[in-house]
């Protein structure tokens, strides 16, 4: 009898022990970043010409809330990254910068929207070096997931 | 659903928590017969103390030895640890990793080797503990706050390696160990030599270990979106090398015992090269998988030196003790030049710092603590009083927390009443005083910063000099009742921790995760209250052990993911903020064995956590790094054999539950089954005893993830099998 209690004792036990329940309330969910819309720019291996005006385009979503995100442009002269796309891109061969872009910033998103359409303009000063560069959209959510996406681009 | 593994807890653990109990109570009669001897007189003895030791704290405490380290031996200290309940890891690798007591890490929990509390960069998910475990003889892993004996930062326990034993009179002798592990091609030694004629004593280590990058069962990960293929599963760039040396010394008389001890833990490990600097990286693969021994960059090397003296004298019924303490923990962190933010993108000449190297931290700290032991009538009182004082100095080019100084003084009192045999009570108060002093640093380069609609290049200023000063009254009460095989306990505890210079003014990148971290100077010290119960009942063919708790803080210190970026030092990465938050938290660990036979036992090894932070921007969510339900079914055999002793065969069988409850940027982690094997054995050479064990870890090589690893958020599973050899030769020189 009383090792019969304990055996209950020992199952009930390891059946919380193993058992966990899914916590519905809170936001688990990452955002998205979608670049495969028509007019969604830069995607995998675009290209800019220099003293142009890019025009960031794509579209966020998020089951509860967007956060903000950040654009930020830096040079893979050195093929540091690969980027988070499957295809690759033809790059040039590894070169010291002299005067490589370089590009932050950071954007809102206007509060309690679940999906948003983003559109930056960003300028490509005449005098930079051309060549690989890479391009990262960083998304956030309200709660602080946060999704990436880091893609190949040249500055011709 | 959310409350359903809480309303799981009410109703049904703590109902059958009761249940057994009673059930405890009803069945207790002093058994008549005694355990069984086998052991050595010495393990007895060893034995005898652990059990006095546990019976008289009313906090929950385990306490090992040598002999588990070495049944049990990991890569590091803690993951030698980490079979025991409530003790788990956050694992750096295959060879270093901090200690993870109930949930709780980094500075919540404190390390203290022979009295003296260990120093280091604790703060740092990548910076393990700096303790060679071969020089380690005794453990006490309290389970609960404890900052009422070890002052700031023990809220959520204390890891105490006990002084080594002091050799007897008269002896000269010591052992060599040797280990070789498979998964990491590791090889290592420990050698040790000890003396004593009727006073004097000595007893020096030296333990080197090299190993090559880990092996895990896949061949290729993701780093977060980023997919990294990897060379014969070998985790790369993941090697290490450590060499650490000790020396105590010192006179043991009748009256007075003064002892010297002195260390210094060198090591060097890898990081693995794909994660670290501002985005997953591609690395130069014909470089890295050339060979799976060598470190290259990203590194980190840490040399951490000890001295102290610890002396204890008798005075009418007063034992005194006094300490002083010295210690310099200098780490570096090596890695290739990367720009971020607005640094220049070629790294300038006559720079401050070597070009590779990204990190530098050099702590010095001295400290200085006496207490007094006297007993009146039934009570047994200590009073004691600790001072400490730190330096820190930052180098490197990349910045993230500034260069600081810290004081710290604390006088306690604890009083230990023995009402009968079976009665004991405790209680303690004591009073904390710290100031911190951090100094300001501005950014090297400059950044182009917007005013009235242009932008002006500016050196921007990343900390400032600020002091903030804390105290706190911290108390603890408890009781113990023993009768017979039964032990009950219950303790009640405050603890308080002084937030530190991370999170007050870091203010820069964390390479290992990609993420911006700021520091909060508005920080208050952080409080916990913790109610512990502890239940032990042992008779001759089985023993039982349930230790629930409850825990509150009202301002726990919690690292926010915001939504927003960083657009300068961060280069756009998601910015971290430090908030405080109330956090409510429960669990218990269970232990159970039972002797079939004599020499045949089974084993149930079981933990729950549960954390809940109730206010500020995670309310609802759990902590970073809670550790998942686990249950570890053992199997013990123990023949006689001819010729050998202590001859033991043992598996065990660990499920690890789900982690479903996570905190940005954490993920869920799947629930993981592992084996392991060991088995040893000792064979008697002359008057000592050569022991051999033999371990084999992840014995079906299953992939799986560790939720509270370092390397969980880059989602790298655990090293695959892995079989560790190890050999303990002692020798004697007869006088």
């Amino acid at each position: 009898m009383k090792n019969l209690k304990y055996i209950i004792g020992i199952t009930v036990l390891a059946l919380i022990a193993s058992c966990s329940s899914d916590n519905s309330e809170i936001d688990t969910q990452y955002p998205v970043i979608d670049i495969t819309g028509s007019g969604s720019f830069p995607i995998q291996c675009s290209t800019i010409e220099r003293g142009k005006t890019l025009t960031f385009k794509a579209s966020f979503n998020d089951n509860a809330e967007l956060g903000s995100y950040s654009l930020d442009i830096h040079h893979n002269f050195d093929h540091h990254t690969h980027s988070t796309e499957v295809t690759t891109c033809e790059t040039e061969a590894v070169k010291t910068p002299v005067k490589p872009m370089l590009f932050i910033n950071n954007y809102t998103i206007p509060n309690g929207v679940k999906s948003y359409e983003a559109t930056a303009q960003i300028s490509i000063p005449a005098d930079v070096d051309p060549g690989d560069y890479h391009f990262m959209i960083r998304l956030t959510d309200k709660e602080g997931w946060q999704t990436l996406k880091g893609l190949s681009i040249k500055i011709l | 659903m959310k409350n359903s593994q809480s309303i799981f807890w009410k109703y049904c653990f703590l109902p059958v928590s009761l249940l057994i109990s009673t059930e405890v109570v009803s069945q207790n009669q002093p058994s008549e017969k005694k355990p069984e001897i086998k052991e050595l007189n010495e393990v007895l003895v060893n034995g005898n103390v652990i059990e006095k030791r546990k019976k008289e704290e009313s906090l929950n405490v385990e306490v090992v030895n040598n002999t588990f380290i070495q049944r049990n031996l990991g890569g590091s200290l803690m993951q030698s640890l980490q079979r025991l309940p409530g003790v788990k890891t956050i694992s750096i690798g295959s060879g270093g990793s901090k200690p993870l007591i109930r949930g709780l890490s980094f500075n919540q929990v404190i390390v203290v080797e022979n009295g003296l509390k260990h120093e280091g960069q604790q703060w740092g998910a990548d910076h393990g503990l700096e303790i060679d475990q071969y020089a380690v003889n005794r453990v006490e892993i309290i389970k609960g706050p404890s900052s009422f004996i070890f002052g700031s930062d023990a809220v959520g326990g204390a890891v105490n390696i006990k002084p080594l034993p002091l050799p007897s009179n008269n002896t000269f002798g010591g052992s060599v160990d040797l280990v070789g592990k498979s998964n990491n091609a590791q090889f290592g030694s420990s050698f040790n030599l000890f003396g004593r004629n009727q006073n004097w004593f000595f007893d020096t280590r030296v333990t080197t270990m090299d190993y090559g990058d880990y092996r895990v069962p896949t061949d290729k990960v993701h780093v977060y979106s980023y997919s990294v293929p990897l060379y014969k599963n070998h985790l790369r760039n993941t090697a290490g090398r450590e060499l650490d040396l000790h020396l105590s010394t010192g006179y043991s008389g009748e009256h007075l015992k003064s002892v010297f001890y002195f260390s210094n833990v060198h090591t060097k490990s890898g990081f693995f090269a794909n994660a670290h600097g501002l985005e997953p990286r591609n690395v130069d693969l014909d470089l890295h998988d050339k060979s799976s021994r060598d470190i290259l960059m990203p590194y980190q090397e840490v040399n951490h030196f000890k001295v102290s003296n610890t002396t204890s004298f008798q005075v009418r019924n007063h034992a005194f003790e006094t300490q002083i303490g010295f210690q310099k923990n200098f780490r570096r962190e090596c890695s290739h030049y990367v720009n971020h933010g607005y640094m220049p993108a070629i790294y300038p000449e006559n720079m401050y710092a070597p070009e590779d190297l990204e990190r530098q931290y050099d702590k010095e700290v001295w400290s200085v603590s006496a207490k007094d032991e006297f007993a009146i009538n039934d009570h047994q009182i200590t009073i004691g009083t600790n001072v400490a004082a730190q330096e820190n100095a930052i180098g490197g080019w990349s910045f993230l927390i500034p260069a600081f100084s810290q004081f710290n003084a604390g006088l306690f009192a604890y009083d230990k009443i023995e009402l009968n045999e079976k009665w004991l009570v405790h209680g303690a108060i004591r009073y904390d005083f710290g100031r911190i002093k951090m100094k300001s640093y501005f950014d090297w380069f400059e950044s182009p910063v917007l005013e009235n609609n242009s932008a002006q290049m500016e050196y921007l200023q990343r900390s400032q000099d600020l002091t903030k000063s804390f105290d706190s009254f911290t108390w603890s009460a408890g009781v113990n009742y023993n009768p017979g095989n039964l032990s009950l306990k219950a303790n009640l505890g405050s603890s308080f921790r002084m937030p530190i210079a991370k999170e007050l003014a870091s203010n820069g990148v964390n390479y290992h995760y990609f993420r911006f971290e700021k520091g909060n100077p508005n920080l208050d010290a952080e409080r916990s209250y913790q109610l512990d119960f502890g239940m032990e009942w042992k008779q001759q063919n089985w023993s039982f052990q349930l230790t629930p708790f409850l825990n509150y803080f009202p301002n726990f210190i919690f690292l926010n993911p915001t939504s927003g970026h960083d657009m300068y030092y961060g280069a756009g990465n998601q910015v971290f903020e430090y908030e405080q938050s109330k956090v409510f938290r429960y669990g218990a660990e269970l232990q159970m064995r039972y002797y079939f036979i004599t020499s045949l036992s089974a084993e149930i090894v079981a933990e729950y956590l549960y954390s809940e932070q109730k206010s500020g921007s995670k309310k609802g969510y759990s902590l970073p790094f809670s550790p998942p339900p686990s249950v570890l079914f053992g199997l013990n055999y123990e023949p006689q054999i001819r010729f050998l002793k202590d001859t033991y065969f043992s598996v065990d069988y660990r499920i690890t539950g789900k982690q479903d409850n996570i905190v940005p940027p954490e993920k869920k982690t799947e629930e993981s089954h592992v084996f392991n094997l060991a088995f040893g054995t000792k064979v008697k050479k002359g008057k000592q005893d050569i022991s051999l064990s033999v371990q084999v870890q992840n014995l079906f090589n299953t992939k799986y993830l560790n939720h509270t690893s370092f390397y969980r958020l880059i989602e790298l599973p655990e090293a695959g099998r892995n079989i560790i050899v190890s050999m303990k030769i002692p020798f004697s020189v007869s006088p």
